[in-house]
């Protein structure tokens, strides 16, 4: 089954990095949607089908932690896993970003497994092992 | 403090250089300004993050057009020849942002720190006011070309 991704950050390139490595560990998605930042992701949210929410937490207008509470705070919205994509790495912002209802947690700088994993035990699917190489990559590490 | 601030910092930017970008990353020990670093042509994109808490200061990092050209292909996946200035701008700012919210999740476990958002600088933006010392220097060689990056301390 095919699902719905929503990015949220505020640098356009990490946008496209994390809807690459996406498309490269094999998982099926339907829609990319992309925000750059927490209000402009609430109005996609209230007009689009979204499965899953990947955000940064240091952005302007609206942070990602406020996003999510306001996203737990939706009834219609509350149901859809918020993955945190982050530079924010202490202890206090994870546990902070889980009392606000996020479903992960995923540490900038992150390495295509970790969005893989991550994004496996959030909805349910089972990837093929190997992270499947896009001529793009055959000059990279990944 | 100040030799756990350079040891994070150095693993920090070691990190993000290479996971992200793919560029090995030595060290150099020398007493030089970042001026100095730099032949002076060269042109440099400079990126500013500032952080508040128990310290406040701000992080910098400069970049040759030619690296940030060889990084933002290497992170987005394109040939160089694809790559506008825009693209370079936005990747500069997000190893920056990456390397200093990396650096502080090394000793920052209660959350205390607070980052901004990244910004670039024009050149003189990003040198130490004169009669101001400069803060801790991070001079740095890729197999591309040179970088660095500063902790400035208010």
């Amino acid at each position: 089954m095919a699902f719905n991704v929503l990015i949220v950050d505020d640098s356009a390139s990490m946008r496209a990095v994390i809807k690459k490595v996406i498309r490269v560990s094999g998982f099926r998605v339907g829609k990319y949607h992309e925000a750059g930042d927490g209000i402009q992701a609430l109005e996609i949210l209230s007009a689009e089908w979204i499965d899953l929410v990947l955000t940064d937490i240091n952005m302007p207008r609206m942070n990602g932690l406020e996003l999510v509470r306001q996203i737990n705070a939706d009834e219609m919205l509350r149901s859809i896993p918020v993955v945190m994509v982050t530079t924010e790495g202490s202890e206090d912002k994870i546990k902070q970003a889980q009392a606000l209802g996020a479903s992960g947690y995923i540490k900038k700088p992150f390495l295509p497994e970790d969005i893989k994993m991550t994004l496996s035990r959030m909805m349910g699917e089972e990837v093929e092992d190997e992270i499947v190489h896009e001529e793009e990559y055959e000059t990279g590490d990944f | 403090m100040r030799s756990s601030m350079r040891k994070n910092m150095k693993l920090a930017i070691s990190d993000v250089l290479e996971t992200m970008f793919f560029q090995a990353v030595q060290f150099v020990e020398e007493p030089l300004s970042i001026a100095e670093w730099f032949s002076g042509n060269e042109s440099l994109n400079i990126a500013r993050l500032e952080f508040a808490g128990p310290v406040c200061g701000a992080y910098y990092l400069w970049v040759p057009s030619g690296l940030a050209a060889v990084m933002t292909a290497n992170f987005l996946g394109l040939s160089e020849d694809g790559i506008d200035d825009q693209q370079q701008a936005d990747t500069i700012k997000e190893a920056l942002n990456m390397i200093g919210g990396h650096m502080l999740s090394h000793f920052d476990e209660q959350g205390a720190y607070q980052l901004g958002i990244p910004e670039m600088l024009a050149r003189q933006e990003g040198m130490a006011p004169v009669g101001r010392e400069a803060g801790e220097i991070f001079l740095c060689e890729t197999d591309v070309m040179r970088l660095a990056a500063e902790i400035r301390l208010q």
